[in-house]
Formats: structure tokens, C-alpha cells, sequence
């Protein structure tokens, strides 16, 4: 009886109307919290970046220099001027949050090319791969896993949870690598390498479209299989929970037909919590491309900041990981305003 | 009348045992029960959680779990449900027969309106005709929604946005919606406060009553079900023990689970009942506290102007309560009257926002320290056993949590012991290792009085220490209240919407309304000759077999 927050109920409506009025301006409360903390999120990822790789083991310079044969203690000197190595370290840190502030990523020791270029062209091709295989993967693991709920114990659940699982276990390079080897070199369906055919291809804008998928197909369809379990076992444990909640005994006594119980009073319910993880994934995937690009010779922001790392090109792996934050944390920010907006709970909370 | 409207022929339901531990052993939950109700009729289904009576009504719409396999025939309108196809089934469900569950609970979906939740078995079930046009189903909504005196616009509510009693009005106005010929009403109130539940009750019979439609009312509550139905059927473990008409069955019960069942819930003002829980301990009840009128000379607890306020709610507006040393003071209202509040900053879990709280004559102090010590002194009971426990933990460890906490000294053991015999789990010993989940509801309550009596506190606090046992039970966790005070000169503030308890243990109480006293005094003269007028309203709402009667 306590637990009940209602007195008689004229006085619970008024208690509802009021809560409603106070619901948007605490909306607005709610997104600038979110934003100012995702903001310091940022800056700490961008000082943290920049401590964190210059403690890596490896020296810009002597990369710089192997790729020339041998150079002498003035072009070293030189070099080191040229990337300001010679500065103090607080000088450095300084200047570089300095160029942040006026959204200057600086310049790559590698390419030796503004780092915000080298990110602007290789992002979009990240996001098509991650894009596509995220969305794959979580039609699939959301489709499965609540199929695998409903009939849980059943052989389809053991099979779908079973192979799923097999393949989170599986490394994603061993994966490509099995997938490269009997689609691309053995059956000869798929491109081994790349994102487009080296010349390219003749027909017109959709005849460029079919290239791209055609070159896309192996590294989404192996970035799928490997997180797709993820999805597939939140929405089933989430389902397990809602599967003996009173209102799907209301449903099923409606004369619902169990699939229509399932899809309309279960899935949403269960779907709730299941979108925070999703949206947190998402931000960690874009950064988690970097093996299956490497694989498939993707050239996206995984291959860029793999090859940045060799150097270590500390210019452009600071402005990657920013990158790679901030896709994390808008995506936890989307997490957040999606599930006020699904949830009639939290949305008048 | 031809042929019954809902006949059970020799049901029996069994349910497989999941767990992996037990060899294929099957429950028997339900035995043999045969029992007709007739157009238009009343029925109340009366026993305590696990008797069967869920499994029976549910057996109806055929609403059980795959586990559990069914036996013998359930005519509904003639026609056997235990045959039918899931098409048949699926058209009869909701359309021939509905369900009125516990609308407070979880029993609508958070995440749809109110209103597509009522339409949705209008469309499924083609009550407007094949497709019927959005303005159809709308305009039929709107009808629903104003025979349960809703307002309209409620439609668009979510359900967390409703009070638990419109959440039920909403039930039943879900229940209505294809104009079937039986609702099953599965303890339609049990969640609901005295004049909620009365408001409910008395709007579900009229619209029962004004459609002929039949009814089967499954609660715990034999005063329930007696100022509701024609007739009552009582089960126990499974078995149908007594069925007869309403005020039959209350006067002269035959059978003994059926006697105990009525004598759970006394009727508040008759002197039977007065300091007389319903018991069958061997260690009986203690004799009846001698009524002096004179003021004892130091309360062992004082609030002075005690107010508590939520942003521009008042929860407690002012209050002076006083509990003597080794009384026991009901404290009663509705939820939302800040009964709960008030026992929070009581115990220091609340600040209050002004006024003071005494303590053997000495301010309680708010620092953390300062409650520590206070706290020993008065202890908690809450409501529900099964959460107050936590699942991992030993009944051994959830007794001694106190102890530590307060290192009382001495050897932890014996004190541990000594509260488990206090609080009657005897012998102690056998109870020590065991963890929550194998014990029953009352043993757990027990276990939470005994982690309370550990500390030796002069004063327990109890915030609905029965609501959630069963009614057997209730009965002796309130002579064990009586016979602590009777041995350890225990004082108790009982929190409570139930004035029978207040009636069974009590020595004075004290009325909440919006946040205010509005009457405290002797139980006898209060309860019996009410001077407020809540007071009398909540009086007005218990339901009483006699009204039936008359």
C-alpha cells in the first residue's frame, strides 16, 4: 500500500497535470546536462590523447628518416623543428590545445597533409561499412534474439544463441581471413582488397554503386557475423525478463494470437532496454573497424589510424581518437533523448 | 435457468516441477473441483496464495502455463474450453469471457496508451463490425471510459500516469469493451486502500449487475467477496472445501481452513476480536491491557510539529504523535495521507523539514552519528518480507547485520539465537543457515522481526507488517507483536491502512489525512464512536458481510 504514490484520485490528477507541465522545461534541463558532460567528456579524451600517445613506445623522426636511407644530426634537428619535437612538452601541449580551440587537427607526419583532410575523406567509407553491418547486425541479433526468447529452451534458441556466440568468440581477423579466402580466392564471388575496382568501372553513377557494394559485401557481412551475438543475447535476456509480466497474460486473454502478443505487447517492452546498449555499441564500433579494415584493405578511419600508429604519427592519431570519442559519446547522447522519447515512464519523469 | 453459464466438471490442473533437483514430480494445484455459476450470478472464489483458485480462474481462457496440463471439462456457454482449438480459443477469449486482473500491478502495458489498450481487443474481436472506422472505435473508448467514471481524456494516459484505482477502473472498463457474458476478476482490489477499494467494488458489481453479466471474483478477502457476491466457494491446497450462499458461509462456516479464513478479518467494533488476532499458537495471546486512563508520565516517543514537505506538497503538515512505553499506536489513512512519510522521519530516514522528534524525553539528533544510536533503540519492519531480505544472504547473517553494524558486544551467536527464539522461529538452530527463499512469507516476516529484535530496540516501527501474508498468517505475526509487548514491554507504531488490525493490537490510534492528525485516541472509543468524519468514511468503506446480511 505504501509503495503506492497516489492518494485519492482527484489529487493523483492533479499530481499527473502538474507533472506534465514541469515535463518540457526539465527536457531542455536534461539535454544541456547531457551536452555540458559530453563536452568535458571530449576535452579529457583530447588531453588524455595527447600524454597517452606520446607515452607509446616508437619515434616519428627515425620513421620519418628510415623512409630516406640515412641523415645527418642537422636534418634530424631539422625535422625535429619542422613537427616541433624540440619544444618542451607543456609547450607542445599548449600549442596543440591552442590549434584545437581554433578546430586545427594539425598536420600528419606521415602524409604530411592536414589531419582534418586525411579524417573528412576516409569517415565517409568508415561509416558505410560500420553503417551497414551495424544495421545488419542489429536487425538480425534483435530479430533472432527475440524469437530465441520466446521460444527459449527450444532447439532454435540453443542454435541461434549457439552459433552466434561462436562467432563473437571468433578472432574478426581469422574471420575475414576464412571469408577472403573461400569467397574471394577460392569461389571467386568477391574483390579481395579495396573499395572500388583500380581504374574503375564503366556504366554511369549505379554501375559505381554496385562496385562499391560489390567491394563491400565481404567486410560488412564478416563485421556482422562477429557482433551481431551482442544484440542478439541483449534482446534475448531482456525478453526473458518481460516473458512472465502480467500484461502478456492481458494480451494472450484478448485472444491475441501469440506472435501479435509477442510483436506488439512484448518486443516493445524489451526493446527499452536493449537501446542504451545498441547506441553505446554503435560509438565503440566505429572505432572497432580497425581490424576488419586492415583485412579487407578498407580504406577507412581503422586502416588510418592502424597505419598512424606504426609511425607513431601523433597529430593524426590525436585528431582519430577525438574523432572516435565524440562518436561514442553522440551516440550516448542519442541513447539517452531516443529512449525519453520511447519510454512514456522516463519522457514524463 | 437451461444450462449453466460456466460449468467446471472434475477439474484437476497439474504442473510439471521445473526444477532440475526434483525427479518429474508433478504439483497437484488443482483437485477435483466441480462448481457451476449461472447467468448473471456472483461468485466469490476465496483461499490463500497457492490454494489453486488463480489456476482454476485461469483455467477458463485456458490462461496457463505451458507446465501445467489440465483435466476434466470446463464448459463455458457449453462449449468445452479443455477441446477447443487455439482458433475457437482465441475467438472465445476476452469476447465470451474477460478478465479483470490487478490493474494496479503490471496488468497494463506500460508503453501503450490507455486507450489503444481498450480498443485493441474491439478491433481484434470485431465488436463494431469487421473494420471498424478510427472515429468507431474512439467514440466506443469514450463510452468504456465514462461507464467507469473516467474522463475521456484519460485515453491518452500511459498507465503510470494513473493512480492504482483508475489503473482498475481502466481494467475493467478493458473487460467491458466486447460485452462479454462472464468476467473473471482476479483480485480486482488487493493492491487498492479501503475507500478505493470500496469505490471500485461497488462500480465493477453495478455494471456487472446492470448487463447480466456473471461473475467470478477470486480474493484472500472473505469480507470482500461476501459484500459482493451471491455466493462463495472456499479452496484450500487445491481442493474446493465449502461453497454456499455469501452470508451462510460467513456465519456458520463448516470447514476449518473456511473458519479461519473469516476469522482473519475481524469485524472492527466487536469485542471478539478486541486484542484477539486470529491464532492457533499454542503459546496463546496474552491477557488484554488493563484500560488506565492516566497519562503515563514520559512518552518513550514525541514528534512536535513534525512537518515534512516535497517541493509544494505537504506529506506531513504538523503532526504531535505520542507512543508510551510499551504501547502499541495504529497509525492509519490511505495511501498518500503521509502515514509512510511520517514513520520515515520518525526514524530519521526522512529529514523533516521543521519540527522535532523526541526520543525518552531528548531531541533525536539529525547527524548521522547522533541517529545511530537512536536507531538502536527504534527499529523497522517493513512490508514485504521478501524484499526487505536480501536473497544471499542467511537468515544467521540478516539478524546479525544489526549487531555488527552496532557491535553489540558479547558473543554474536547467542544474541542471534536469542532474537530468532524472541521473534518464535524455534528451535533457532535450524533456522540459522537457511536462506529466505526456502522459508514461507510468515517465517520470512519473522526472521525480519527477529533481525529488529536483535538490537533490543524499546520501540518497533511497522509499516504494514501483515499487507503481504496471507490471511492464516496474519493473524499470528499480530499475537507475536502482542505477546513481545507482553514480554519485553515492546512499544510498536504500527503503520497501516487496515482498521481490523488496528482493532486486533492495538491500544490507541491515530487517523492521517493529507498529511494531518485528524483524530487520535483509544481504539475503542475512536473506532467504535468516530468523531471525524474520515474517520467515518474509512469505516464506511470496509466491507462487512452483515451489509448483505440485512
Amino acid at each position: 500500500m505504501a509503495d503506492i504514490p497516489a492518494t485519492t484520485e482527484p489529487a493523483a490528477e492533479a499530481f499527473g497535470g502538474r507533472r506534465a507541465r514541469g515535463g518540457g522545461q526539465s527536457t531542455v534541463r536534461y539535454l544541456a546536462t547531457k551536452l555540458g558532460g559530453g563536452a568535458i567528456s571530449l576535452a579529457l579524451v583530447a588531453v588524455l590523447g595527447f600524454f597517452l600517445f606520446r607515452a607509446m613506445p616508437g619515434n616519428p623522426v627515425r620513421s620519418v628518416i628510415e623512409g630516406r636511407g640515412s641523415a645527418s644530426y642537422e636534418e634530424i634537428k631539422r625535422i625535429k623543428a619542422e613537427w616541433k619535437m624540440d619544444e618542451p612538452l607543456w609547450t607542445q601541449f599548449v600549442d596543440y590545445m591552442g590549434d584545437l580551440l581554433r578546430g586545427d587537427l594539425g598536420t600528419s607526419i606521415k602524409y604530411r597533409a592536414p589531419v582534418a583532410e586525411l579524417i573528412g575523406e576516409r569517415f565517409w567509407w568508415t561509416i558505410l561499412l560500420t553503417g551497414t553491418a551495424l544495421l545488419l547486425a542489429v536487425a538480425l541479433g534483435l530479430l533472432l534474439g527475440s524469437r530465441a526468447a520466446w521460444r527459449h529452451g527450444s532447439r532454435f534458441d540453443r542454435w541461434s544463441t549457439g552459433t552466434a556466440l561462436v562467432l563473437w568468440s571468433v578472432p574478426t581477423f581469422w574471420l575475414g581471413l576464412i571469408m577472403l579466402v573461400v569467397f574471394s580466392v577460392g569461389l571467386d564471388l568477391f574483390p579481395t582488397a579495396g573499395m572500388t575496382t583500380p581504374g574503375g568501372v564503366s556504366g554511369g553513377w549505379f554501375a559505381e554503386l554496385l562496385d562499391v557494394l560489390h567491394h563491400l559485401a565481404l567486410p560488412a557481412i564478416t563485421m556482422t557475423a562477429v557482433i551481431y551475438a551482442q544484440y542478439l543475447m541483449v534482446m534475448r535476456s531482456s525478453l526473458l525478463e518481460e516473458m512472465n509480466a502480467d500484461y502478456l497474460t492481458t494480451a494472450r486473454a484478448k485472444g491475441l494470437r501469440d506472435n501479435l502478443v509477442r510483436r506488439r505487447h512484448a518486443v516493445p517492452n524489451a526493446l527499452l532496454p536493449t537501446i542504451t546498449i545498441i547506441f553505446l555499441h554503435m560509438g565503440l564500433v566505429v572505432s572497432g573497424a580497425v581490424t576488419v579494415e586492415k583485412v579487407f584493405s578498407w580504406q577507412g578511419l581503422g586502416l588510418l589510424t592502424y597505419e598512424a600508429i606504426g609511425v607513431p604519427d601523433y597529430p593524426l592519431l590525436q585528431g582519430t581518437l577525438i574523432v572516435l570519442a565524440a562518436a561514442v559519446i553522440v551516440m550516448n547522447l542519442l541513447a539517452d533523448v531516443i529512449y525519453r522519447f520511447v519510454d512514456p515512464r522516463v519522457r514524463s519523469a | 435457468m437451461s444450462q449453466p453459464l460456466l460449468e467446471f466438471r472434475d477439474v484437476s490442473v497439474h504442473y510439471r516441477a521445473r526444477a532440475a533437483d526434483t525427479t518429474a514430480e508433478e504439483i497437484h494445484a488443482v483437485r477435483g473441483v466441480s462448481l457451476s455459476l449461472a447467468a448473471g450470478e456472483k461468485l466469490g472464489l476465496a483461499g490463500e496464495s497457492g490454494c489453486g483458485k488463480s489456476t482454476l480462474a485461469m483455467s477458463v481462457l485456458r490462461l496457463l502455463p505451458k507446465s501445467a496440463r489440465l483435466e476434466g471439462e470446463i464448459l463455458l456457454d457449453g462449449e468445452d474450453i479443455s477441446t477447443m482449438s487455439w482458433g475457437r480459443l482465441r475467438a472465445v477469449r476476452w469476447a465470451a469471457g474477460s478478465v479483470v486482473f490487478q490493474g494496479a500491478m503490471n496488468a497494463l502495458n506500460p508503453v501503450h496508451r490507455i486507450g489503444d489498450q481498450i480498443a485493441e481487443p474491439i478491433r481484434l474481436h470485431g465488436s463494431l463490425g469487421s473494420s471498424p472506422s478510427t472515429s468507431a472505435v474512439d467514440r466506443r473508448v469514450a463510452e468504456l471510459l465514462e461507464q467507469v467514471e473516467l474522463p475521456v481524456e484519460r485515453a491518452r494516459a500511459y498507465p503510470h500516469e494513473l493512480s492504482g484505482g483508475q489503473k482498475q477502473r481502466v481494467m475493467i472498463a478493458m473487460a467491458l469493451a466486447c460485452e462479454p457474458k462472464l468476467i473473471i476478476a482476479d483480485e480486482p482490489t488487493t493492491a487498492l486502500d479501503v475507500v478505493v477499494q470500496a469505490q471500485v467494488l461497488d462500480l465493477m458489481t453495478r455494471l456487472v449487475e446492470e448487463r447480466g453479466i456473471g461473475l467470478v471474483m477470486i480474493s484472500h478477502d472473505l469480507a470482500v467477496l461476501a459484500s459482493t457476491c451471491e455466493r462463495l466457494a472456499v479452496m484450500y491446497q487445491g481442493e474446493l472445501v465449502e461453497q454456499g450462499e455469501s452470508a451462510a458461509v460467513i456465519a456458520r462456516p463448516e470447514h476449518a481452513h473456511t473458519k479461519a479464513l473469516a476469522a482473519a478479518f475481524p469485524t472492527v467494533g466487536d469485542p471478539v476480536y478486541r486484542y484477539a488476532p486470529a491464532t492457533s499458537s499454542p503459546l496463546g495471546l496474552p491477557e488484554a491491557p488493563s484500560t488506565s486512563d492516566d497519562e503515563p508520565a514520559e512518552p518513550l516517543l514525541r514528534t512536535e510539529d513534525l512537518r515534512v514537505t516535497f517541493g509544494g506538497t505537504h506529506a506531513v503538515a504538523g503532526v504531535d504523535l505520542s507512543v508510551a512505553p510499551g504501547e502499541i499506536v495504529a497509525l492509519v489513512g490511505q495511501s498518500g495521507s503521509g502515514k509512510t512519510t511520517l514513520a520515515r522521519a520518525v526514524l530519521g530516514l526522512q529529514r523533516p523539514t521543521s519540527g522535532s522528534v523526541y526520543f525518552e524525553g531528548e531531541r533525536v539528533p539529525r547527524s548521522a552519528s547522533g541517529l545511530k544510536a537512536y536507531r538502536r533503540q527504534v527499529q523497522l519492519v517493513l512490508q514485504d518480507p521478501t524484499s526487505a531480505l536480501n536473497p544471499r544472504h542467511s537468515v544467521y547473517e540478516a539478524v546479525a547485520e544489526g549487531l555488527r553494524i552496532h557491535k553489540v558486544p558479547g558473543d554474536e551467536r547467542e544474541h542471534v539465537a536469542a532474537a530468532l527464539e524472541a521473534a518464535e522461529l524455534r528451535p533457532a538452530d535450524r533456522y540459522m543457515s537457511v536462506l529466505p527463499h526456502e522459508l514461507s512469507g510468515g517465517q520470512r516476516q519473522r526472521v525480519v522481526i527477529a533481525g529488529a529484535l536483535a538490537l533490543e530496540p524499546r520501540l518497533l516501527v511497522a509499516d504494514e507488517p501483515v499487507a503481504s501474508l496471507d490471511a492464516s498468517v496474519r493473524g499470528e505475526i499480530l499475537a507475536l507483536l502482542l505477546r513481545l509487548r507482553a514480554r519485553l514491554g515492546l512499544a510498536a507504531l504500527v503503520i497501516t491502512h487496515d482498521l481490523g488490525l488496528a482493532w486486533n493490537i492495538a491500544d490507541r490510534v491515530a487517523v492521517m489525512f493529507r498529511g494531518e492528525l485528524v483524530e487520535v485516541g483509544a481504539v475503542d472509543s475512536v473506532l467504535r464512536s468516530p468523531s471525524h468524519s474520515y474517520t467515518q468514511s474509512l469505516l464506511d468503506a470496509l466491507p462487512s458481510a452483515s451489509v448483505l446480511g440485512r
